[in-house]
């Protein structure tokens, strides 16, 4: 109970702190911390957090459908930083056994769910059982839909070890995309060239496409569902 | 050791229907008869016994089960596999526990 209240409290001294300050206190208050780097612009954490504290463990989910540029650029990000970057993959028996039941292009049918769960889910929680907390790259302007209320800090109650604490930060919570590229521009980050394309939202290749004018990002990521609707969640 | 489960009452005052799947499981497995107490999280009332529950203990989704032990701050269960193997000991399979996962945490879409 303390610890909710806690990270409750937390949060709201937080909500005004920027990135910088906020990486500053997950580092300093966590030893067994990760940055999960996704190989879209949420790299401004991996360079706000090498400065912080050089060889941050940073980890990269390979759902081995990535783009090739995407690869690219993991790889040099790792050369770029200071890091301890470790790239996870999934179960080789799991992905077997999907793609001999149902082919390599399942989620076009059945929802990304199923191939999420396996090549995304799997991979991160195993690594997230190991961990005392991580950080992401949320940001609250990137899904207006299931992000509105993303906190600062968190208790992961999905991922958490049985009767422990995960705690889950989101640095990026209250920034928008145009002070993340500022961001990027400014300090000459590296960035997938495929942000270059039209890629806004970067995730695996066949699930993810350039977005027009006028489009949202997220109108980029798994296109042929309909927008995820927010049924277990409990609005307040 | 004293165990709640919370289910919600969506805003147009329909029931939730992933609370009704957890519910028709706990039933037909039995396992109804471990849980002490079922509030409702009322999304027209906030101050329904559920609504109040999940903000004292700054849960976000609902079903969500609480597990209090003599002593222990309570634990919070959000995915009902991981509360089922925790708590109740039952046997699950990665591959269900990992689609629970993904189907009810909207918020992993960033990955
Ligand atoms: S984004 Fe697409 S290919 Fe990648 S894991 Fe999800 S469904 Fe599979």
């Amino acid at each position: 109970m303390n610890d909710t209240i806690n990270l409750v409290d937390l949060d709201s001294n937080l909500q005004a702190a920027s990135p910088q300050e906020i990486l500053a206190h997950a580092l300093a208050e966590h030893d067994n911390i990760a940055i999960s780097f996704s190989g879209a612009e949420d790299v401004v954490l991996v360079d706000m957090a090498s400065r912080i504290k050089p060889g941050v463990q940073v980890f990269c989910l390979d759902t081995g459908r990535l783009h090739a540029a995407t690869y690219e650029f993991i790889d040099k990000v790792r050369q770029h930083y200071e890091v301890d970057l470790q790239i996870l993959f999934p179960d080789a028996t799991a992905v077997q056994q999907l793609v001999n039941e149902k082919g390599l292009f399942s989620f076009y049918q059945d929802t990304h769910k199923e191939c999420c769960a396996i090549r995304k889910v799997g991979p991160l929680r195993k690594k997230l059982l190991t961990l005392d907390a991580w950080i992401t790259g949320q940001r609250k302007d990137q899904s207006p839909g299931t992000r509105a209320n993303i906190p600062v800090v968190q208790h992961d109650r999905a991922f958490s070890r049985p009767e422990e604490v995960l705690v889950k930060y989101n640095p990026l919570v209250n920034w928008t995309s145009a002070q993340v590229w500022d961001y990027i521009r400014s300090n000459n980050v590296p960035y997938n060239k495929l942000h270059d394309q039209g890629f806004i939202s970067i995730g695996c290749e066949p699930c993810t496409r350039p977005t027009g004018p006028g489009q949202h990002e997220r109108e980029g990521r798994w296109w042929w569902e309909e927008e995820t609707k927010k049924e277990c969640g409990l609005h307040r | 050791m004293k165990i709640t489960l919370v289910k919600k009452i969506l805003a147009d005052g329909s029931p939730c229907k992933k609370c009704g799947d957890v519910l028709e499981k706990l039933e037909s497995s039995g396992q109804i008869a471990q849980i002490d107490t079922i509030l409702t999280a009322d999304e027209r009332d906030p101050e329904s016994d559920g609504m109040v529950l999940a903000k004292k203990l700054d849960v976000d989704r609902a079903p969500f089960f609480v597990v209090e032990k003599d002593g222990a701050a309570p634990l919070v269960y959000t995915v009902y596999m991981k509360f089922v193997k925790e708590v109740l000991n039952q046997k699950t399979e990665e591959k269900d526990e990992l689609k629970e996962i993904m189907e009810n945490n909207d918020d992993l879409d960033f990955l």
